[in-house]
Order: structure tokens, then sequence, then C-alpha cells
């Protein structure tokens, strides 16, 4: 059975991609665009692995994940972020990984790989 | 009227503008700062554990088990650093700009499994832990030789730079001494060869003597408002025996050094109202490598430990001068601490 991915991420054409790109590699994939929705998702459905965006409108990535840990503290995160400096907060620490966003994909797909299969 | 002040350590001025405020009241922050509303999750807390990297060292009740619960302090590696372990960085040179590999340990120390404790609200046996557990950890990462300074913080509060409210400090070492440590220990050795003795040892006897910037005096420790202080209610603790180094701090002196920092930062948030602060240990340079550059450090430097309230903002004219105003003198900040 597919391994299902949330990717939240407030760029239409990044969702896309990353719809594109982890399907390739064999996973189910839902992108939503805020942190609310992902939320609301996470609420109904089991994920085995959530990719999110920090900084995003009206809610970000962090206070996303805290939530998300107040549900279910065992759903691994990836940050996935063009920002290097938001490591500085240590609630991060509630994801497994930080990628620094690039024009390559292949460390978020490894990365994926590592914590999915 | 206002008046300069120069700092004799560092050199700096700053401008005490007294007649601005004169009251800890002008201080305190409308609202003191709200605890943030974390929605039932920290990776500090007990149970966490498997959020953090794996734990270098901790103390713990006797038969719990590394990185689960049991520990009273836990210190782990940053588990998204700025600087990483590795071998020693190289300098290259490109034209006129020198850069080099980000190389360095980044650790956290957290202080309690008690999410809403603050650190001088624990128990002196809790507190005199903490720091010694600072000083194993430096004596610790000083072993690796590419580690020429160890700096040892902490941050209390959203507005002094802590990202999180459970307890803890933080420790970064550095493959190069920070530039303002390395013009403090040329500094000291020049101040040494003017007065034949260290500048730390002067300034404890003549403060002790003067009293009025004096806010106590232990067996082991002072605690002063600096003559030239950049911020309000800054202040400075002093050990009395004279050494270069925290690490050589014994079981006894760092017991009271707990006692002399619950007294001070519970003095500090009763007068101003629970303010974010900052704190860190100066001292000199890693032990187990020669710095050629200060012949008479052991003489001449002094360590101690500088704590910070956030209570004014830095900004253009500070940034842009490096000229501090401080609209509350030493003198009257010793007075309110003094209490």
């Amino acid at each position: 059975m597919k391994k299902k991915l949330l990717v939240v991420e407030d760029e239409k054409n990044l969702c896309v991609l990353y719809k594109e790109e982890l399907t390739k590699e064999g996973y189910h994939v839902t992108t939503v665009m805020d942190a609310d929705a992902a939320l609301r998702l996470v609420k109904k459905q089991k994920f085995d692995l959530i990719i999110t965006d920090i900084r995003m409108p009206v809610k970000n990535g962090i206070d996303l994940i805290t939530q998300i840990m107040a549900l279910r503290k065992d759903i691994p995160i990836i940050i996935n972020t063009a920002y290097q400096s938001y490591k500085r907060d240590f609630m991060t620490w509630a994801a497994d990984a930080y990628i620094v966003k690039s024009a390559s994909l292949e460390e978020l797909k490894s990365k994926v790989k590592e914590l999915v299969g | 009227m206002s008046e300069l002040r120069k700092d004799i350590v560092s050199g700096r001025w700053v401008i005490l503008a007294s007649e601005r405020s004169k009251r800890p009241d002008d201080f305190r922050p409308a609202q003191p700062e709200k605890k943030e509303v974390e929605p039932g999750f920290c990776p500090f807390c007990e149970g966490n554990e498997s959020k953090t990297p794996s734990e270098v060292f901790a103390r713990r009740r006797k038969g719990t088990r590394k990185d689960k619960p049991g520990w009273w302090v836990r210190v782990v590696p940053n588990k998204f650093p700025a600087l990483t372990r590795g071998i020693p960085p190289v300098r290259h040179d490109e034209g006129i700009f020198q850069w080099m590999d980000g190389t360095g340990v980044h650790e956290v120390i957290i202080e309690t499994p008690a999410h809403d404790k603050e650190l001088f609200e624990l128990p002196l046996y809790h507190i005199q832990g903490v720091l010694e557990t600072y000083r194993d950890r430096v004596i610790s990462i000083e072993k690796e030789f590419q580690y020429k300074y160890v700096h040892v913080f902490k941050n209390k509060g959203r507005e002094a730079g802590a990202s999180l409210n459970h307890p803890h400090s933080q420790i970064v070492a550095t493959p190069i001494i920070p530039k303002g440590v390395n013009e403090e220990l040329y500094n000291c050795e020049r101040l040494h060869r003017q007065f034949r003795e260290c500048i730390f040892c002067r300034i404890i006897r003549d403060e002790t003597m003067i009293g009025e910037r004096l806010v106590l005096k232990n067996e082991h420790f002072c605690v002063i408002t600096p003559f030239a202080p950049r911020f309000p209610f800054e202040m400075r603790v002093y050990p009395l025996r004279h050494s270069p180094w925290f690490t050589t701090m014994s079981k006894i002196e760092l017991g009271v050094l707990a006692k002399t920092l619950r007294t001070v930062l519970s003095q500090l948030k009763n007068v101003l109202s629970d303010p974010p602060f900052n704190y860190f240990i100066h001292q000199a340079p890693n032990p187990n490598l020669t710095h050629e550059a200060w012949i008479n450090l052991e003489k001449s430097y002094h360590w101690h430990l500088e704590i910070i309230p956030v209570v004014t903002r830095v900004a253009g004219f500070e940034w842009g001068t490096g000229f501090y105003i401080n609209p509350v003198t030493p003198e009257t900040a010793a007075g309110f601490l003094r209490g």
C-alpha cells in the first residue's frame, strides 16, 4: 500500500512540483496551501509523513507542527523551508528533519525515503 | 545632566542619561511578558526525549536509562546546528575575503524537566547541578583541540532570544576566538602591564570598598553594577579568587555561585517584574592550547558572568556609533537590586 504524504506549501507551483515528483517516487501525495487546512486533514486522516514549509500566511509551519505534536507525536515531519534562520527556534526540534529548499529535490526525496521507506 | 563614562576593560564609552528615568517602574513592561501558550508540546519536556538528539550528558535518578525520563539536567547536541563538529577548519582566502567551514559544537543544557520553573526557582542543589554541568561540558569540549573558545550562555524570554520557555542554556564552541573576547583579553593584558595586577581584581577591590555599585558580596563572589553599563540593571558576577577559567571552580565555589545567582536573578525578577534577560560567561580561551598572543593570560584575565536584562532596545545610534545610552545609573540600579 502506498505511503501517504501531506505537503503543506503556500506556493502553488511548488505544490504541483512536489506532488508530481513524490508521486513518481511511489507515494500518495496530498497538498494543501495553509496550516489550518493541514490541521483539519490531520485530524481526519492518517498520514505517514508531513512535509511543511515554515513561512506561510496566517499560521506558520512551526505553529502547525507544535499543534500536530499535541495531537500525534508519532507522525514524522520534515521542515522544508527557504530559510536557515528558523533553526534558531528550538520548536523546530518537533520535526525529524530540516531541509533548506533548493532547485534539486534529491535531499527531500532521500529524507522522505529514510523516514517512511 | 547626562554623563559620559568609559568602561575600563572594553574601552567603550556609554552615555548615562539618568534624568530620563529614575525608577524601575519605567522599565517594567505594561504587561509582563506573557508565558507563551504552547499547545501541549515542548521538545525539552520529560517524555519527549525521542524528539531530541541522544544526550551527551545527564544528571538522572538512579536506575533510569539514557534518553528516557528520570533526568533532572540533560545535555543534548543541537538537532539542527549552525555549526557542526568536524575536522579543524582551514582558512581560505579569496582576494581580500576570508572564510572557513562552519565547524563547531552547539549543545543545549535543559536545566530541569519542569517546563514552567525558572532556574532561580529551583532548589540550590539543582542550580549547582546546572553550573557543574556547564563546567563539566566545557572541560569535555576543550579536550577537542580545534575549538579555541567555548561560550556558555542563557537566553530567558522571547525578547532575549529564547524560542522556548522551558529553562535551558546553551554552549557554543568555535574554532576562532570571538572578536569581543579577543579585544577584552588584549585590553586586560595592556591594563595588567599598566596597573601591575589583574584589572578585574582591582575592580573587585575598588568596588567593594566604594560600595555604591555593590549588589552583594559573599565568601566567594561579588556582584556589581558596572561603572559604565550599556544597559539598565546590567550586572557582573565576579569570583573573588583570581582565575582566568570558569572551569577551575570547585564544587564548593559553584555551590556559592548557585546561591549568588538565585539571589540576584530573584531580585531582578522582583525589581523589573520578571524581565527577559541574557547571561553569559566570559572566560579565557581553551587552556589546552597555546595562545601566543597573550603571554600573561593567566595573570591578566579573570573569568566572570555578565547578566543583561532586556529592557531597552539597541537601535540606530548604538549600532552606528558603538555608544550606548543608558537611562539608569549603576548606582541607582544597585540600590534597587540590593533591596
